[in-house]
């Protein structure tokens, strides 16, 4: 990356922080997902009563994944087989946000036709735009996760005197699938946004991204799918291949005359 | 040196408009080229062409050296462009806007910021510095706009209609510059205008453009001959008699000029018009001058005024788009 994508990246920065309904966007999804959702959960498990058909089903759990308590144990699974999944909705869901208004933002504000002036190809500035809503999404993605291990441990601590112990999913998650699910979308959405001929079109079109990572949420939650951490590994590195290529590939077409139509 | 070139350069839209058709042109280093032409002549067509913002769909062009269609960067790399659709970011200042160009051509920020800084004041934009994009009037946006085509320092500078909306002082403030980047700094400048009187005022050699087609390239004195029209001496005269003739090349007969029905009557090309006092005779040197006055003086005319009237760009231009419409037809 040199010092002209570098400035792209920081000036789209900017753009999204001086922008008081984009900020606010970028932070109540996070907020819900890793700070609401989880306490209510959390405070739902220590003061449900002790249900027997619910220990029914626990007992039908692998050895590994029960706890030392009934509420313990339903919080683990919660905290390390559900909340997983939000972390590959938040980057998407921030991504889109910054990288849906990515190209034709500046085209309905007239500024796309300047940045092409500079003495970058078509494929850099695409890259310097995938790159910016990346890294913007990575960013809250992490700070998300730190505000939520301590909200969640010290709510853990108080009502059931214990820690919540983080799986090993959690590294892979966080380290791999999330930043690989997070360019594959980013890369998707900059270039819808490219062709599209307003912001809401390119908004509208980056929303149907998120539905396959919504059917993986409802698949946890009932159930249907426990990935092991050697599946998880596994569909990681094939996403961080896509992503790859997806980044390389996906600005090969494009023409100034194209993209300022 | 040649820092500009275009051959047979054409473009056709994908709808089947000819914007550009078959222009060949070469600018040499430090010149200010005014390429003159009505709205929707191929003006600004030409300068994306030059620019790489659009594939030429024949003829080649380049800038520097450089093919625009083939290494656009490097053609940005050398020059500044200012149009009406390149605009800057209306939530940042002018300051920011402009420290964001110059990252984006390689210049670190602390000498962004000097350079920043300087263009700033010479577009007497310092006040404004540090206002956001938002609160900048039309005329303030385009001299930032100048400044933002200027800070990487370009050896060629496009510049599209560059004082539209600029109120008289800024608009002579911005020639200026642009006369002085060209004599000093040898910046080779490409202006686009329909404003024919401006164009004459800062340009030293000229391309009339009409409909896609270039009807003439060279200087004003060029350009005279080209279109083939003289110089026209206007004398105001009294005591001059009907049937009174001249010698020499303006040799001729004077005569009244009459309208009848709002038409010229009378014929004859030798023929000096003599309506309101003033006596009109096309010369072809400044030295048939002295025979003239001498023979009217001589003939017992009195003389009050001389002037001597070379056509503008703007006579040459009409006459030329005249002449192009009479050889189509």
């Amino acid at each position: 990356m040199n010092q002209a994508m570098a400035a792209i990246i920081k000036k789209d920065f900017r753009g999204i922080v001086s922008n008081r309904r984009f900020f606010t966007e970028l932070l109540i999804v996070p907020l819900i997902l890793t700070i609401v959702l989880p306490s209510i959960s959390l405070a739902a498990v220590h003061f449900a009563p002790d249900d027997p058909d619910i220990l029914k089903l626990l007992q039908l759990l692998p050895g590994g994944i029960r706890g030392n308590s009934l509420e313990m144990t339903v919080a683990g699974l919660i905290f390390n087989y559900i909340l997983p999944v939000f972390f590959l909705m938040i980057p998407v869901m921030t991504a889109s946000i910054m990288s849906a208004s990515s190209f034709v933002g500046e085209k309905e504000k007239h500024t796309l036709e300047t940045l092409f002036y500079c003495p970058l190809s078509v494929k850099q500035i695409f890259q310097a735009k995938v790159l910016a809503s990346f890294l913007l999404s990575m960013m809250v993605s992490l700070i998300s996760f730190a505000a939520m291990v301590i909200v969640l441990e010290v709510e853990a601590v108080f009502l059931m005197g214990n820690l919540l112990a983080p799986a090993v999913n959690w590294l892979v998650i966080l380290l791999l699938l999330s930043p690989a699910v997070s360019l594959i979308a980013v890369t998707l959405i900059v270039r819808g946004s490219a062709r599209a001929r307003s912001v809401e079109e390119s908004q509208q079109s980056a929303v149907f991204l998120i539905i396959p990572i919504i059917l993986l949420a409802a698949g946890q939650f009932t159930g249907i799918m426990l990935l092991n951490v050697w599946i998880l590994l596994g569909i990681s590195l094939i996403c961080v291949l896509l992503a790859w290529i997806l980044l390389k590939r996906a600005a090969g077409r494009f023409t100034y005359e194209m993209l300022l139509k | 040196m040649q820092t500009v070139t275009l051959q047979d350069l054409s473009k056709t839209y994908s709808g089947g408009k000819e914007a550009v058709k078959g222009i060949s042109l070469s600018l040499e280093q430090g010149e200010v080229f005014g390429f003159l032409g009505p709205n929707g002549a191929g003006k600004t067509t030409t300068v994306k062409l030059l620019n790489g913002m659009l594939a030429p769909t024949s003829g080649k062009c380049s800038v520097m050296g450089s093919d625009p269609a083939r290494e656009p960067e490097k053609v940005h790399a050398v020059s500044g462009v200012l149009t009406e659709h390149a605009r800057m970011y209306d939530n940042m200042t002018g300051l920011q806007n402009l420290v964001f160009y110059a990252a984006i051509f390689g210049i670190p920020e602390q000498e962004g910021k000097k350079r920043a800084l300087f263009f700033l004041e010479k577009l007497e934009l310092k006040d404004a510095a540090h206002q956001r994009l938002a609160a900048y009037s039309t005329g303030m946006r385009q001299r930032l706009s100048l400044a933002r085509a200027l800070i990487h320092h370009p050896g060629v500078l496009f510049l599209d209609e560059p004082t539209s909306g600029l109120d008289p002082e800024s608009a002579q403030n911005v020639n200026r510059l642009i006369r002085k980047l060209a004599e000093e700094e040898k910046t080779t400048v490409f202006l686009c205008t329909h404003q024919l009187r401006y164009a004459q005022e800062i340009c030293t050699r000229y391309g009339l453009i009409d409909e896609g087609r270039l009807l003439a390239a060279g200087t004003l004195g060029e350009l005279r001959e080209k279109a083939g029209s003289g110089a026209e001496l206007r004398i105001r005269a009294g005591n001059i008699s009907e049937g009174m003739k001249l010698p020499g090349a303006a040799a001729g007969r004077i005569r009244q000029k009459e309208r009848k029905y709002g038409k010229e009557t009378g014929t004859g090309a030798s023929e000096m018009e003599y309506p309101g006092n003033i006596l009109r005779i096309k010369i072809r040197s400044e030295e048939e001058i002295p025979g003239i006055v001498k023979s009217i003086v001589g003939a017992g005319g009195d003389i009050y005024e001389v002037e001597v009237r070379r056509p503008s760009l703007e006579d040459i231009y009409f006459t030329l788009t005249g002449k192009e419409k009479e050889r189509g037809l």
